[in-house]
């Protein structure tokens, strides 16, 4: 087998089994590898319905095919496991090295099952693995576990995945975070590896990923390397002001949210843009492995010294969301939730729903006590509050539970701007209609990232959509999004290779290096395989499509409130069943055998 | 009119406002931008995204969006992120 080693390692936490799992080329012509052989071993050995934090739960570290070789971005892994925060599949995915380098250590991924008596960390050198005692490093930030592990392995190649304070105290949207401040960050995967007392996976690797066709694979990653750089936005403006970029753009195109999505226009938008950041703190750029793009970015603080980030979504969140314009608390405040292995996007969503409901007075100064209050703009909320949320200490134990059940808890969800209990990233969808119905029937929540319709609908990639158009061709757009997302992500790759390569570009590289005679409807099949197998996980798991594929009554309901948006909602109603027609599904949304077995998934169902 | 610049453009010009009066339409209006900093439609060459009061000049009426001295038109160079 090519690309691909054929085989998972299987660790046991309860009983300290270490296995082999091997499998077949025909299992990897289905489903690729990474997020794809993730979803069917999941679909395989779980009850869907199993506690999310049970030792039932599975994780299942994968990188890709393309991982570990010299194809552009090639160094990034997902993290596919059941979600503490949504109770459905997430599929939490990071860059930096540890995906390529546990491709060189000879695996596709690891499945970890069970749970440990006592806090462990797994060390693996090529074939040899170790269950480790991490009794030690328990309750150590991500900075000084990296460290410390790094000094006991005695290797200063070892690249590690690991949890923070919140995974450990199981916080629903903790990340895993790897190479410092890399961040698996969605949905709470920090907390699945938390409840299975696994610190760490710490890695190395000396071998080569087997390439087909070597010649042939490294004329065609060359050229796909030109392309992206000659590309304007992958070889221009994000290696120049990385993905802040968007922030000046997202706000005069009028859908950057403000206090907890109440508008889309914000004045202090400048002062926290990627221009600005380049300007006041960037000492350098800092790519992931193979990355010729390099968004990464370092900045330089007096409080915290050299730090990584802030991305787009985590100024934003941390930023704008709370009415904060103040960047250099904004990136103090990032370093703060890598080092506590924090979901950024989840943190500044719960945060900005415990402000609205201060605003409005459901929540109050005499239950806060001596904190600080939750007014916009208040960047004390920042660091006080990370930290509570982190450790769960008083009201901080109520927030980890995410802002859907924050703002449950005082009887107004509808106040969390949540889809499936996950808190929405940076894009408000009255500014960008298709990029809502993206986040209604997104398989884990509302999430950005696997179906960026923000693309065509504001950049123009691949031409430029009307956001405000709701035709077929629109929720056509947006399944070939969704679809070729989960192919990027199988594939092992980072999804700005968009920003200049297309579907075609993909099937010339794995054809090269797997070996195989794939048409880009082969490939683009396999991503719709996998959409709609973890729709039936999420089916399985409890969801009810009609009552679950929605956005927050705000977005349906509540036009928006000034600038170029100005007036309109989401007309979700009005995609949905079209959406549901074009996908083949039921008129209520469930995958039915037909489709099934014309994916070859009916033994799921 | 207000002429907001952005990311390149800022170093380019070495402005991120700007107040113009006269150009007519948003062709009018780089035809001046390219007057005042030599150059500055080459710097547009691979894309751009241009905003007149926030909308996309794409769903407008193109480089033929008519323009008053009430709007504010945004210039980008080709961008994106997420």
């Amino acid at each position: 087998m090519y690309g691909n080693w054929g085989r998972f390692l299987r660790v046991n936490l309860s009983t300290g089994e270490v296995k082999v799992e091997e499998y077949s080329e025909e299992l990897a012509k289905k489903w690729l590898g990474s997020r794809g052989l993730a979803v069917y071993f999941l679909l395989k050995e779980m009850d869907p319905k199993a506690d999310p934090l049970g030792p039932e739960n599975k994780l299942i570290i994968t990188p890709g095919p393309l991982s570990g070789t010299s194809a552009p971005t090639g160094g990034r892994y997902n993290v596919v496991t059941k979600s503490p925060l949504t109770g459905l599949i997430t599929m939490a995915n990071s860059g930096g090295y540890f995906g390529a380098e546990l491709k060189f250590a000879g695996w596709d991924g690891i499945i970890v099952e069970g749970k440990a008596e006592k806090p462990v960390y797994i060390y693996i050198k090529d074939d040899n693995v170790e269950i480790r005692d991490a009794g030690h490093l328990w309750g150590k930030v991500v900075s000084e576990t990296e460290e410390a592990i790094r000094k006991e392995v005695g290797s200063k190649k070892v690249r590690i995945a690991l949890i923070g304070p919140a995974g450990e105290n199981l916080v629903k949207f903790a990340s895993v975070m790897n190479d410092g401040h890399r961040a698996a960050g969605r949905a709470g995967v920090g907390a699945v590896m938390g409840s299975k007392n696994l610190k760490a996976i710490a890695v190395e690797g000396s071998k080569q990923v087997p390439i087909a066709d070597k010649q042939k694979f490294m004329l065609t990653v060359r050229e796909k390397i030109n392309k992206l750089k000659n590309d304007p936005v992958a070889g221009g403006g994000l290696p120049k002001y990385g993905t802040a970029v968007l922030v000046n753009i997202i706000n005069e195109n009028g859908l950057y949210p403000v206090r907890n999505f109440q508008t889309g226009v914000y004045k202090h938008a400048y002062e926290q843009s990627g221009e600005a950041m380049a300007k006041k703190y960037l000492i350098r750029n800092q790519p992931c492995y193979a990355c010729p793009i390099g968004c990464g970015r370092v900045n330089k603080l007096p409080t915290v010294g050299v730090t990584e980030g802030p991305e787009y979504e985590s100024v934003w969140a941390l930023g704008a969301n709370l009415g904060i314009n103040d960047l250099a608390s904004i990136i103090e405040a990032n370093h703060q939730c890598d080092e506590f292995g924090l979901d950024t996007i989840s943190t500044g969503g719960t945060l900005a729903t415990a402000m609205e409901l201060y605003e409005k007075g459901y929540l109050t100064d005499e239950e806060l006590g001596d904190a600080p209050p939750f007014r916009w703009g208040n960047t004390e909320v920042l660091h006080y509050y990370i930290e509570k949320i982190a450790y769960r200490k008083g009201i901080g134990d109520k927030l980890a539970e995410g802002g859907y059940r924050f703002a449950e808890s005082y009887g107004h969800p509808e106040l969390s701007m949540s889809v499936k209990k996950l808190e929405l990233p940076a894009y408000d969808p009255r500014g960008a209609e298709g990029h809502g119905l993206g986040y209604a029937t997104n398989n884990r929540g509302g999430c950005h990232i696997k179906n960026y319709m923000i693309s065509p609908e504001i950049l123009g990639y691949p031409y430029k959509m009307d956001p405000h158009d709701i035709s077929d061709e629109k929720v056509k757009m947006l399944i070939i999004f969704q679809d070729l997302s989960a192919l990027i992500d199988a594939s092992g790759l980072c999804l700005f290779t968009t920003f200049g390569l297309g579907a075609d570009d993909y099937r010339d590289m794995l054809n090269a290096a797997l070996g195989w005679d794939f048409s880009t409807e082969d490939y683009l099949r396999i991503g719709e395989r996998i959409w709609n197998a973890e729709r039936i996980f999420n089916l399985r798991a409890g969801l009810d499509p009609l009552r679950d594929d929605t956005l927050p009554k705000r977005f349906l309901e509540e036009p928006m409130p000034e600038g170029p948006n100005k007036g309109y909602t989401v007309r979700l109603k009005e995609m949905l069943p079209r959406y549901y027609e074009l996908r083949g599904w039921t008129e209520d949304g469930r995958v039915p055998k037909e489709k099934a077995e014309e994916l070859g998934i009916a033994e799921f169902l | 009119m207000l002429v907001k610049l952005f990311a390149t453009l800022i170093e380019f010009t070495g402005k991120r406002k700007l107040e113009i009066s006269g150009p007519k339409t948003v062709g009018e209006l780089l035809e001046e931008l390219d007057r005042m900093f030599p150059g500055f439609k080459k710097e547009l060459e691979r894309g751009y995204i241009i905003l007149v009061n926030g909308k996309n000049i794409e769903h407008l009426r193109g480089l033929d969006t008519p323009l008053s001295d009430e709007d504010t038109v945004s210039i980008f160079p080709p961008a994106g992120g997420g």
